[in-house]
């Protein structure tokens, strides 16, 4: 039982973390929290469904266009809004107002698009579930899983030791140095929104097949990204990841062990103590604390 | 022989408030430039706007470099062409290592052979930072930051280097080692300096030719030495 507890709580705690990191890496990008990186989520489970099951595309194929479609809106969230504002020089809390604004409007259109029903994912492997260690896993979350960890590892190496990741982190940390080394950081802000919104994307072709695809979807999910991201230590990307896959594994532990109605409670009662007495997270990250 | 930089009739306005006047200058090629002046007198804004570094709005004149206009080029495209600048208070990206440091430094530049060549002579200009290569920029002492800042520039193969105050808030000992630095980057591998300085006795024994500021204005330019010299100017920066 408490394997199998265990293994649902990393489907869902590696989709937290996931998000958690698209929090992070924005935060460290423009300064700010995007709060729609949630529906973010939804739009890319949605498209995903969209391919997959009304076009019957290939899996592979939905999966790239859902990508490539979720770095475009991503990086149109920045250019026509974020960065507008900024140029403003509007204060951040508005700006974290405008992201939540867009949010709603992000699950409207998806309201517009899809309606309010619930759809499932047809089967994506030929075998139901796999055996490991002795428990069936549903193929779908043993490939959230596994996705996920790659995704991780593929961001790691990018950001760490790639000359672009390298000039990303340099110019969140220091934009008018990042430019006179001849590094356009418009351009590296850009590509963060981006890519947190592929991981978006990305997270909802997985965990849509999970959980099936609805309008607030992703709503739930970004909010406990976004406590997941605190526990970690807010901007840290290593935090993010182990903040959410903790979140997740605590309130699906909760769920079967105490019952449902608690799992909220005991993930936003962790949040707020985690505010309360350690703002800077397990990494020590001091961007809320300041 | 036309000037590799040359800047004409340049203002430089922070919305309303005029801070620089209408200031002329021209550094030809292999040449050591300085510029010195009292705090405020505009050096860092006309430096930073040379670069693109400044919000494009504030700007008033013509800069070309290397026989092209870059007046507002954007500073990510004036680094790659060559003009690259250490700038004031040396802005190490604190959270990267020494390594990192020096490769977005290098972030211009697709010739892997060349980028080592140029990281050992880096190396050999300043053996400190191989020793700390994998330590984070924000650990470094003021010293180490500042060679490193240096270092960070030349990587990228500059023609031309502007440096702001590479002394700020070093000991004399470790400045003088950096200024003979620089020296050597000049006079051995050629590159054009142009640099400010607030320690004028300095600056004018190391430079061959001088700009002097005064709120926003060059109110004299001459050899470093004929500067040097000048009564005016031993009474106001030399301390008589
Ligand atoms: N961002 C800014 N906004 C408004 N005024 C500024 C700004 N930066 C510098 N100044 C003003 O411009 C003048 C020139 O500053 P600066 O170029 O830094 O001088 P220097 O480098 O010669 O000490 C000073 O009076 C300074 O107060
Ligand atoms: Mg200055």
């Amino acid at each position: 039982m408490l394997a199998r507890v265990l293994v649902s709580g990393l489907v869902i705690g590696c989709i937290y973390g996931l998000i958690a990191l698209g929090y992070s890496l924005i935060y460290r990008a423009s300064g700010l929290m995007n709060f729609c990186q949630g529906d973010i989520l939804t739009i890319g489970a949605f498209l995903g469904y969209t391919f997959y099951a009304m076009l019957k595309l290939p899996f592979a194929v939905a999966f790239i266009l859902t990508i490539v479609l979720e770095i475009a809106l991503g990086m149109l969230l920045e250019r026509a809004v974020i960065r507008r504002l900024l140029g403003k020089k509007v204060d951040g809390t508005y700006i974290v107002l405008a992201t939540i604004a867009v949010s709603y409007m992000l699950q409207n259109g998806a309201i517009l698009g899809w309606g309010t029903r619930i759809f499932y994912f047809p089967p994506i492997f030929s075998v139901l579930s796999v055996r490991v260690f002795d428990i069936n896993i549903q193929s779908e979350a043993a490939f959230c899983i596994v996705a996920s960890v790659i995704l991780m590892i593929v961001l790691h190496i990018f950001v760490k030791y790639t000359a672009y990741g390298t000039a990303m982190r340099a110019s969140a940390m220091d934009a008018k140095a990042a430019k006179a080394c001849g590094v356009d950081p418009a351009m590296t802000i850009a590509l963060t929104w981006g890519i947190s919104a592929a991981i978006g994307g990305l997270c909802g072709m997985l965990i849509g097949p999970v959980y099936g695809v609805f309008i607030t979807l992703g709503a739930a999910i970004g909010r406990k990204g976004f406590a997941g991201a605190v526990i970690g230590g807010f901007g840290n990307m290593y935090g993010a990841l182990l903040g959410g896959a903790l979140l997740g594994i605590i309130e699906t532990v909760t769920t079967a062990y105490v019952s449902s109605i608690y799992k909220d409670v005991v993930s936003y009662g962790l949040l707020l103590v985690f505010l309360l007495i350690k703002p800077t997270g397990i990494f020590n990250e001091r961007a809320i604390a300041d | 022989m036309t000037a590799l930089l040359q800047v004409k009739d340049f203002h430089y306005y922070y919305g309303k408030i005029h801070v620089v006047k209408g200031v002329n200058m021209e550094v030809r090629e292999g040449e050591m430039v300085t510029i010195i002046g009292a705090n405020g007198a505009g050096k860092t804004t006309t430096l930073q706007a040379i670069s693109g570094l400044l919000p494009p709005g504030g700007v008033r004149g013509e800069i070309t470099f290397n026989g092209k206009n870059i007046t507002n080029s954007g500073g990510d495209k004036i680094a790659r062409m060559g003009l690259s600048q250490v700038i004031e208070g040396r802005h190490i990206f604190s959270k990267l290592t020494v390594q990192e440091n020096l490769m977005v430094g290098a972030y211009c530049r697709k010739d892997k052979t060349g980028i080592d060549k140029d990281l050992e002579r880096i190396f050999k200009l300043f053996p400190r930072l191989k020793e700390r290569l994998k330590q984070l920029g924000g650990t470094l002492s003021g010293g180490e930051q500042q060679m490193l800042a240096i270092g960070r520039s030349l990587i990228s193969n500059p023609k031309m280097i502007l440096l702001d105050e590479p002394s700020l808030g070093l000991a004399p000992i470790v400045f003088r080692e950096i200024f003979e630095t620089i020296k050597e980057i000049n006079e051995r591998e050629g590159k054009t300096v142009l640099f400010v300085e607030q320690n004028a006795k300095l600056a004018l024994k190391t430079a061959g030719r001088g700009y002097v500021f005064q709120t926003g204005e060059v109110v004299m330019h001459d050899t470093g030495e004929n500067l040097e010299r000048n009564p005016e100017i031993r009474k106001a920066y030399l301390g008589g």
